[in-house]
């Protein structure tokens, strides 16, 4: 089991360690963050707001950066030629998974390669669901003369959380 | 002669500053995650480039592709000086320009959702603790101090898995037979579906899953509490375990955390049978 030697902050041979008892408060703090998640409706709500982009505010979302998140939720994604509403022509007819950050699929170099290189329009479907908290989100890339692509989030989403 | 004298003493007829050896240890890891990122730097290079995505979300400098440039190869440069000087004040300097790249990764459009920059972050984190504690503390102390920090932050990681996975579509292993046994090209999964039919795959799908989240949250509640060289060991299977049953992709993710882990094999071994013996207390007026 844990020694006490392990964790004292000082002693008659040391100068009392900060930096340590900062980094196992801050550890602390993102476990209870995490242990709490599945009971408190706000933090799955706001990590679910994360993995889509859609925090209130750049701030909000950066500050989550160290919580570490691999294989989060369950996220899937669609991808459209065409607009919500459209039925037809769909590029990918069944959602798949993706392991976090489904946003991703928009943003990282592969998504990017696989699905914005034909320079046209795309419209993104996101939705993610934690213990039935589910967040859908939808994203229409338009492509811009100049190259590359402008992104709108569009406000028609469904959220049960 | 107290105890600590005695492994004091120890450790300097070994001839090894344990401390700074695991301090190097940890910064040649985090070379090998982010040069496993090296194909990653290279299409992202090209491709964010040539597609970039604005979107008002991000400040236009977390869009940039120069700030992925400099943040990535300036943290490989740092971490590497830092790796391998000797000087003090330019190791203090090197951790602190690390952590703050690798930040930038961290918050940047182009990197934010990939995990190794993550784990990177929390062994700079652990890094720049240590890096300013190398020449100021008793070695065997910091030794076991830098042992358990890294054990602690490896429980966090993997708490951080596990709790994102206390959901049903995780323990019926729906998630990870789409994402891994339908078309992942990775030995074991290439070998399930030459041998078994979709039902069967589905099956191994779901203990494949819940053998995932048990030992995630058995490692993320109690990894933190065993001694150093135990969790050292632990942490160094299931972090490969996680690799050579998943994809090679997570290599980057993991390499740093194992390099890591290795900080408590640098704990010396406690002596065993050892006498502390006690200094009698001065007679005092009240003891005659």
């Amino acid at each position: 089991m844990i020694d006490s030697t392990d964790t004292s902050t000082n002693n008659e041979n040391q100068q009392r360690d900060l930096g340590f008892c900062a980094i196992v408060t801050f550890v602390a703090l993102i476990a209870t963050w995490l242990l709490l998640m599945p009971w408190v409706q706000g933090i799955a709500k706001l990590s679910l707001q994360r993995f889509h982009i859609r925090t209130p505010s750049f701030a909000v979302w950066a500050a989550q950066f160290p919580i570490p998140s691999m294989y989060n939720f369950a996220n899937q994604y669609k991808v459209e030629e065409f607009p919500p509403g459209f039925v037809m022509m769909i590029l990918d007819e069944n959602w798949r998974y993706a392991n976090h950050f489904p946003a991703r699929v928009i943003t990282f170099f592969a998504g990017r390669y696989d699905f914005l290189s034909t320079q046209e329009d795309r419209w993104f479907t996101l939705k993610s669901s934690y213990r039935g908290q589910v967040l859908e989100s939808k994203f229409h890339l338009e492509a811009q003369a100049k190259g590359g692509y402008k992104l709108f989030r569009i406000d028609d989403v469904e959220e049960s959380l | 002669m107290s105890k600590i004298t005695q492994n004091s003493q120890r450790l300097t007829a070994g001839n090894i500053d344990r401390p700074l050896a695991a301090f190097r240890v940890v910064q040649a890891t985090i070379l090998i995650s982010l040069f496993w990122k090296w194909e990653f730097f290279l299409q992202a290079n090209s491709i964010y480039a040539n597609i970039p995505i604005e979107d008002q979300f991000f400040p236009d400098w977390l869009r940039s592709v120069t700030t992925i440039r400099y943040a990535f190869w300036g943290s490989a440069l740092v971490t590497g000086i830092g790796l391998i000087t000797s000087i003090s004040p330019l190791r203090k300097t090197c951790s602190w320009l690390g952590i703050g790249g690798i930040s930038l990764m961290c918050i940047h459009q182009g990197s934010y959702n990939d995990m190794t920059f993550v784990t990177i972050w929390w062994c700079c984190l652990w890094s720049v603790w240590l890096a300013h504690r190398l020449d100021r503390d008793q070695k065997e102390l910091l030794s076991r101090r830098a042992a358990f920090l890294s054990r602690l932050i490896i429980s966090l990681v993997l708490l951080g898995g596990a709790a994102g996975k206390w959901t049903p579509e995780y323990w019926s292993g729906e998630v990870l037979y789409d994402i891994y046994f339908v078309d992942r090209d990775f030995w074991i999964f290439n070998y399930l579906r030459d041998n078994y039919e979709p039902a069967e795959l589905q099956q191994f799908a779901k203990w494949y899953s819940r053998q995932v989240v048990v030992v995630e949250t058995v490692s993320g509640l109690g990894l933190w509490l065993l001694p150093a060289r135990w969790a050292a060991l632990v942490s160094v299977m299931v972090l490969s375990g996680i690799v050579i049953l998943s994809n090679k992709y997570l290599v980057s993710v993991v390499a740093c955390l194992i390099g890591l882990a290795c900080v408590g094999f640098f704990v010396p071994r406690r002596p065993r049978n050892t006498v502390v013996l006690r200094q009698p207390k001065p007679e005092t007026a009240e003891t005659v």
